[in-house]
């Protein structure tokens, strides 16, 4: 009987010893690694810049169609002999398509590691785009974009996408429109694979049981095959944003509300300071002042955030909630007021020294998997935050002071910017 | 702050003549306080997860969504840590937590970084007793659940076809009844149901405690000792087992909807469970994932790719319950069919699947992904935490999640193709259709 026992090693003891390294494979493709020998894993996350915003104009969807195939079949397998060979080595493969980018995870266990990367070049380099899985992954689609438009939140976030973007092309249902996905063809297919899987847009991070010869030959395997692309994926700035109110009516006894507001891009110097706002204004955990003040002392919600979106160029403030019908106007009252109330009185100290304590506490978190690992890898090199990022960030943070929180917070918040898509039967 | 349905679909298992395990460490402390510890030293993280043997299935009738009321307001302070002492201190140290109820389990869950473990076991002890709650709290987070009931069930017409399918399914125990309560019974709770049922309940006999992360279990037991042991036993829950009685007719719900654009097909069975037996619910699971899993199954094969009549068509078992067990299927049809007819075109293949379509080789591929889904449960700290907490409340012990691989060693086809049979002769189901 053979026994296989895990240990757990210390590894990243705290963060000043966390190191990576950034390799670079024979023709020149270059990623960031770690290499953990905790568990018989290799994790790969790994980007593609462009996304749903370089779908062909009528042909809205095909971004998100492309990924959805990716893992139905290559050159020499049928979807289904591909699935198959997946289960029969461990190995876990998905892609998946936002506005700005195409994400995609690889895990693979150790042992079967020189078999799963060459599965994953298959993927990446050769699919199929079989005319058979085509049109049956188009119907899929067609059935989880209806379900979509009975689903009172997903709807309430296109619809809210579609009218505060505007002539943006964030404006856009990364899944198209029934009529725009039936008009893809296999060309188009073949054609913006090519546009959008391509070297010069690609980012990757890895981490996991593996030692740098051997990744440096798998990612060389897996990517070194493709072809840079001439276009520039690069995403325009907002230039209108809507404001206000705008009612979509639907029959449900309960309304969603999507709200926005304009953000930085996440190189900007301010952002920390920004995300520092948001987390105390409706950030995660239950702490923020949204939280507190309208589920907690009110109970007119049961779930209230917001988020910050920032892209390379640009970014906005998200947030949502959803309340009964009767109550919509009186809640989207509380959410104006605290709005104004931070960037007319700011945060105060105690505020800003727990929100400081919470980002330098957190990012040990992302160290806890292979794959969390990974990402994080992939993220930092996304953004171009810089190779020094992890030995900075603390700086970056710790170098907050209130008056510099409070001025951004003043220069960036205004009521007078906000915009409300309202999904239901709200009550006046 | 939420409610589970299934936790884990897929608990771990094992490829012939190995074993992984978690090298689970554990102690009962003298008042009946279960503590499990999972070492794993690769970040200075821990995760910190409190279970309780007990959830809906507890509440008399009439009380429906009293365990989950109940386990909202776990997060509204204590007299030594007032109003949301314990939450702000969680965001302070960078920390995560939530805490989640279902039919047989309540669980409470931080994540935090390693040298705030001895104040995060001590909140978390606190809670168990020492909760101080008032009129106002009950009142206004009455108002929360009646909002999270409506984002949840009333405003998704997915979820209230599911909510019926479960009361004509479990027409005589608590599987019937929602988790989160019915709207007229949460709009009866009070603050003296509240407190009794805390008191009642709220017990270390009925808790157990599994940190898993960088902690060593030396340190961890002396902890647990210094702030549980002053704790009395309280009552422990002795819970008499109801069953359903078999269905003698064949039901079909129907939910019709204006907003439905797709219309969805589903059936659940009530079925066996771990509880009654480990190996036959391995067998039946892997069974099911050769029918009924992903995207190739023999279901899949059949009526998306060969007939093309569905978009997706699905199924899984769920049987890590102290009483029945359930299967779910699913089928999205590319055109409007009569319920009638999807039934008769799954029944009919089904039948024929379990003879001819359930083969040696597909149960290799099912035993193979099993192992390395196991290997990939452990990549993390929070999921072998899961994995033992709800297997121990619902009665199984840390020798059946360490061995779980000689179980499987046994299976073989006939097993699997028996179980299959013995579902498909099942007659104790539901079907629904919703549509608009």
């Amino acid at each position: 009987m053979k026994l296989i026992f895990l240990f757990f090693l210390l590894i990243f003891k705290n963060l000043e010893a966390f190191e990576y390294q950034n390799l670079k494979t024979k023709s020149g493709i270059e990623f960031w690694f770690v290499e953990d020998k905790s568990i018989p894993i290799v994790s790969v996350s790994f980007s593609f810049k462009g996304g749903s915003s370089i779908d062909t104009s009528d042909k809205n969807g095909i971004s998100n169609l492309m990924t959805s195939l990716l893992d139905e079949g290559t050159r020499n397998l049928t979807s289904d002999q591909f699935k198959n060979e997946m289960k029969m080595k461990g190995m876990k493969l998905s892609f998946s398509t936002q506005k700005d980018k195409i994400d995609g995870v690889f895990q693979i266990i150790s042992s079967q590691a020189k078999e799963g990367f060459e599965l994953f070049y298959e993927a990446v380099n050769h699919p199929s785009f079989n005319e058979v899985d085509i049109e049956r992954v188009k119907r899929q689609l067609i059935s989880s974009i209806k379900i979509d438009e009975s689903d009172l939140s997903t709807l309430a976030s296109n619809k809210f996408n579609y009218h505060f973007f505007k002539d943006h092309v964030f404006s856009k249902n990364i899944k198209g429109s029934i009529d725009s996905i039936k008009n893809i063809t296999k060309f188009d297919l073949v054609d913006f694979h090519k546009r959008s899987i391509a070297r010069n847009n690609l980012i990757i991070g890895v981490a996991g049981n593996v030692n740098v010869s051997q990744i440096k030959k798998y990612i060389e395997l897996v990517f070194g095959e493709l072809k840079n692309n001439k276009e520039i994926h690069s995403i325009q700035k907002f230039k209108s944003l809507s404001i206000g109110e705008k009612i979509f009516e639907m029959k449900t006894p309960q309304t969603s509300v999507l709200f926005g507001h304009p953000g930085l891009e996440r190189k900007n110097e301010n952002f920390f300071a920004l995300r520092i706002a948001n987390y105390i204004l409706g950030g995660g955990g239950f702490q923020s002042r949204l939280y507190k003040n309208i589920r907690e002392k009110k109970g007119l919600v049961y779930s209230i955030y917001s988020y910050l979106l920032s892209y390379e160029n640009d970014g906005v403030i998200v947030g949502g909630f959803q309340t009964r019908n009767m109550s919509v106007f009186e809640t989207i009252q509380n959410v104006k007021k605290e709005w104004k109330k931070i960037y007319s009185r700011g945060i105060t100290k105690q505020e800003l020294d727990n929100a400081k304590a919470y980002f330098n506490g957190s990012f040990t978190r992302n160290f806890t998997s292979t794959l969390s690992i990974a990402r994080l890898l992939q993220v930092v090199q996304y953004y171009d935050l810089g190779a020094n990022y992890f030995s900075k960030r603390e700086k970056i943070i710790n170098s907050l002071d209130l008056e510099k929180v409070n001025n951004v917070i003043a220069k960036y918040f205004s009521n007078e910017k906000l915009f409300f898509m309202i999904v239901g039967q709200p009550e006046s | 702050m939420k409610i589970v349905g299934i936790l884990l679909i897929l608990l771990f298992c094992f490829e012939s003549k190995s074993n992984i395990n978690f090298n689970a460490k554990s102690t009962t402390l003298e008042n009946g306080l279960k503590l499990i510890v999972v070492e794993n030293s690769r970040a200075p993280v821990v995760a910190q997860m409190m279970w309780y043997n007990f959830g809906s299935n507890i509440e008399q009738r009439g009380k429906s969504g009293l365990a989950h009321f109940m386990e909202h307001l776990m997060f509204k302070g204590t007299k030594k840590y007032p109003k949301s002492y314990f939450s702000d201190y969680i965001s302070k140290i960078g920390g995560s937590e939530n805490a989640f109820t279902s039919y047989d389990y309540t669980a409470y869950y931080q994540i935090f970084p390693k040298q705030h473990v001895e104040k995060i076991i001590e909140l978390e002890a606190d809670r168990m007793k020492n909760l101080t709650l008032t009129q106002k709290n009950v009142e206004i987070e009455k108002k929360v659940i009646l909002e999270e009931r409506f984002q949840r069930i009333e405003s998704d017409p997915s979820a209230q076809l599911d909510e019926s399918m479960r009361t004509v399914l479990f027409p005589n125990d608590y599987y019937g009844r929602p988790i989160i309560g019915w709207k007229h019974e949460i709009e009866n709770l009070s603050f003296d149901n509240v407190m009794e049922f805390y008191k009642e309940n709220y017990n270390p006999s009925n808790a157990i405690l599994v940190l898993s992360g960088d902690i060593k279990f030396k340190n961890a037991k002396k902890l647990v000792n210094k702030y549980y042991k002053f704790i009395k036993p309280g009552k422990k829950l002795n819970l008499k087992k109801l069953n359903n009685p078999d269905l003698k007719t064949s039901t079909n719900v129907e939910l019709r909807n204006e907003n439905v654009k797709q219309q969805i097909w589903k059936r659940i069975y009530r079925t066996k469970s771990y509880n009654e037996s480990i190996t036959k619910a391995i067998a039946l699971d892997l069974g099911m994932k050769i029918l009924a899993g992903g995207t190739s199954s023999l279901l899949y094969e059949e009526f998306v790719n060969k007939k093309k009549l569905f978009s997706m068509v699905g199924g899984f078992f769920q049987g890590l319950t102290k009483g029945n067990g359930y299967i779910y299927f699913y089928a999205i049809p590319n055109k409007k069919i009569e319920q009638n007819e999807i039934s008769e075109l799954l029944d009919k293949f089904i039948a024929q699947a379990i003879e001819k379509g359930v083969t040696e080789e597909k149960l290799i591929l099912e035993k193979k992904k099993y192992y390395y889904d196991s290997i990939y449960g452990m990549d993390g700290i929070l999921k072998p935490a899961e994995i033992i907490g709800e297997a121990l409340t619902i009665g199984l012990t840390i020798n059946d999640i360490e061995n779980w691989n000689y179980k499987l060693d046994e299976i073989n086809l006939e097993m699997v193709k028996k179980e299959l049979k013995e579902f498909s002769k099942n007659y104790n189901f539901v079907t629904g259709n919703l549509r608009n």
